[in-house]
């Protein structure tokens, strides 16, 4: 549906998007996560037609972005980031002006105006002015003017930030429910979210593709591998990471020296391997008390810390 | 076409829902009424001839003031609630959507052209109007304030700030207005600052002629400042 190859983008000397390419399935919800400033807003106003690419192509549903300009527009519904709306308008009159652009007409807008406000829940402030709006009922006009003309693809950008957990549930739940018939971008810095909403996840860093795969394989990707956060007293620093370091299979992460003596110390152990008994053994051997002893498993959040730092 | 309505009709909306189109059109036709009526050395009703001229003269410089505020916030209103990038995202030319606001200045703007009309239609009871001169200067003083608006909306298309735009407005305007009186003398310089200046054509509408190349000159100005506001929608397609 959406196919970007090699695309890069530059505004003057700084880099925003490094020679990217993936493509999204018909039908699919993908993820776009990265930190801040990695280049996803960028991305989708690239894809949304706002600006060209530098270089490289992007073509949806087989139109160039840059050729066939206007048929790609028809086809998208965007949600910029932080949701523009006119706020001097009233919410069915803003709903309505989109519709006439997007030349939603007759009965079918009746229709679509029907739809779209059971869909996104806008019943009881239709008649409001949209600067009366709370946070997520604005969000809520956003995605609405998005759908109005039903279509095809939807791109999000960042349509959970500022929102409360209730809100940020009701959003996500509404980004499920349109993907089962629409083919959706999203973006997002925030990790429970692809994993709760999106087929595939994408995950970008400055202006490049860092991983992308599913939540479970990204996830396998270092799956196996432990932390072990350990606090040991009457253990000498230098002499424990020696020891350590002697260990095939566990890496040391972090080492710090607590004011009474003790050492604090995070461990990450491969995969496959169980080294807790060794490790007491050798505690056992050096004499070390072992005070704490608290193993972890990676989450995606780790994934992505390590991908992006 | 319809792109343009629909454009032209959000515009007409948010003109009317606000305060902005009442405060423009009444201060317009107060402020020109009482400078033609009442004010400086010759007021209508002192020099006692039924000529309406003052209207258009008055008018000319407290439309100078009155048109940037009409099209300041056509641009740069978008550009800073961020709205313009939905705007130009959707199935619609740069130059439909400077189109559709563009209409909406001059509909405001034929307003004011109406509320003028007050006075020639009550001198004309207790005088003689010349209806050709009338007629030429109401063509005229639609096609300056056609170009002021055109000027003001390109002046709105750079900035995100509603202030920045009115005052680039008015002294882009300004500056063709009064361009005659940048050069003096008869030289190559000088012939071109007067026909490049707006108040050199302007003048002779009221004449009682039309000339098509102060239509002409009108029509120019119009088309590049709307060339120039699309052009600066389209700066953020430069690769």
């Amino acid at each position: 549906m959406i196919d970007v190859q090699n695309v890069t983008k530059s505004y003057g000397a700084f880099e925003a998007v490094k020679d990217v390419s993936f493509s999204v399935e018909q039908g699919e919800i993908l993820g776009f996560l990265g930190p801040n400033g990695a280049g996803k807003t960028t991305m989708m106003k690239m894809i949304t037609c706002y600006m060209p690419p530098t270089g490289g192509t992007i073509t949806v549903d087989g139109m160039d972005v840059l050729t066939e300009s206007m048929g790609v527009r028809k086809k998208i519904g965007y949600l910029p980031e932080s949701t523009p709306l006119y706020e001097e308008m009233g919410v069915r009159d803003y709903l309505n002006f989109i519709a006439d652009v997007r030349r939603v007409q007759g009965a079918d807008r009746t229709r679509a105006m029907d739809r779209v406000i059971s869909v996104t829940g806008l019943s009881k402030v239709i008649h409001k002015d949209i600067h009366e709006l709370s946070k997520g009922y604005r969000q809520r006009v956003g995605f609405a003017q998005a759908i109005i003309h039903d279509p095809e693809i939807l791109v999000l950008d960042e349509p959970t930030t500022g929102l409360d957990p209730n809100q940020i549930i009701e959003i996500r739940n509404l980004i499920r429910e349109l993907g089962e018939s629409k083919t959706v971008i999203f973006s997002t810095h925030i990790m429970q979210e692809v994993q709760a909403t999106s087929d595939r996840v994408l995950i970008i860093d400055q202006g490049k593709i860092a991983a992308q795969g599913t939540a479970e394989e990204l996830k396998a990707s270092i799956a196996g591998q432990m932390h072990l956060d350990m606090v040991l007293r009457n253990a000498d620093k230098s002499k424990f990471i020696e020891v350590v370091n002697g260990i095939e299979h566990i890496h040391l992460e972090d080492i710090k020296l607590q004011k009474n003596g003790d050492i604090e110390t995070a461990l990450k152990i491969d995969a496959g391997t169980d080294l807790r008994e060794q490790l007491f053994d050798l505690a056992v051997s050096n004499q070390w008390k072992i005070l704490e002893s608290s193993p972890s498993s990676f989450t995606l959040e780790d994934v992505f810390r390590k991908l992006t730092n | 076409m319809s792109e343009v309505l629909a454009i032209y009709r959000k515009e007409m909306k948010t003109y009317f829902n606000s305060p902005i189109a009442f405060i423009v059109i009444s201060s317009f036709l107060v402020i020109t009424n009482w400078l033609f009526f009442d004010y400086g050395d010759y007021p209508f009703f002192a020099i006692n001839i039924a000529d309406i001229r003052g209207i258009f003269d008055y008018g000319a410089i407290v439309l100078l003031f009155i048109a940037p505020a009409v099209s300041m916030r056509l641009i740069s209103e978008e550009k800073h609630q961020d709205t313009l990038e939905l705007l130009v995202t959707m199935p619609i030319t740069d130059m439909q959507i400077i189109l559709g606001k563009y209409l909406s200045t001059l509909v405001i703007f034929a307003i004011i052209l109406g509320g003028t009309l007050i006075a020639p239609i009550s001198i004309s009871f207790v005088g003689d109007l010349d209806s050709g001169i009338v007629i030429s200067s109401y063509i005229g003083f639609f096609f300056l304030g056609a170009t002021y608006l055109a000027m003001g909306l390109a002046a709105s298309s750079f900035t995100r700030n509603q202030i920045i735009a009115y005052i680039m407005g008015m002294i882009i305007i300004a500056v063709f207005f009064l361009m005659n009186g940048m050069a003096n003398g008869s030289g190559l310089i000088a012939t071109l600052f007067e026909n490049l200046s707006i108040r050199f054509h302007y003048q002779n509408f009221f004449r009682g002629v039309l000339d098509t190349r102060d239509l002409l000159y009108f029509i120019s100005l119009i088309f590049v400042s709307l060339l120039v506001s699309s052009t600066a929608l389209a700066s953020r397609k430069s690769k």
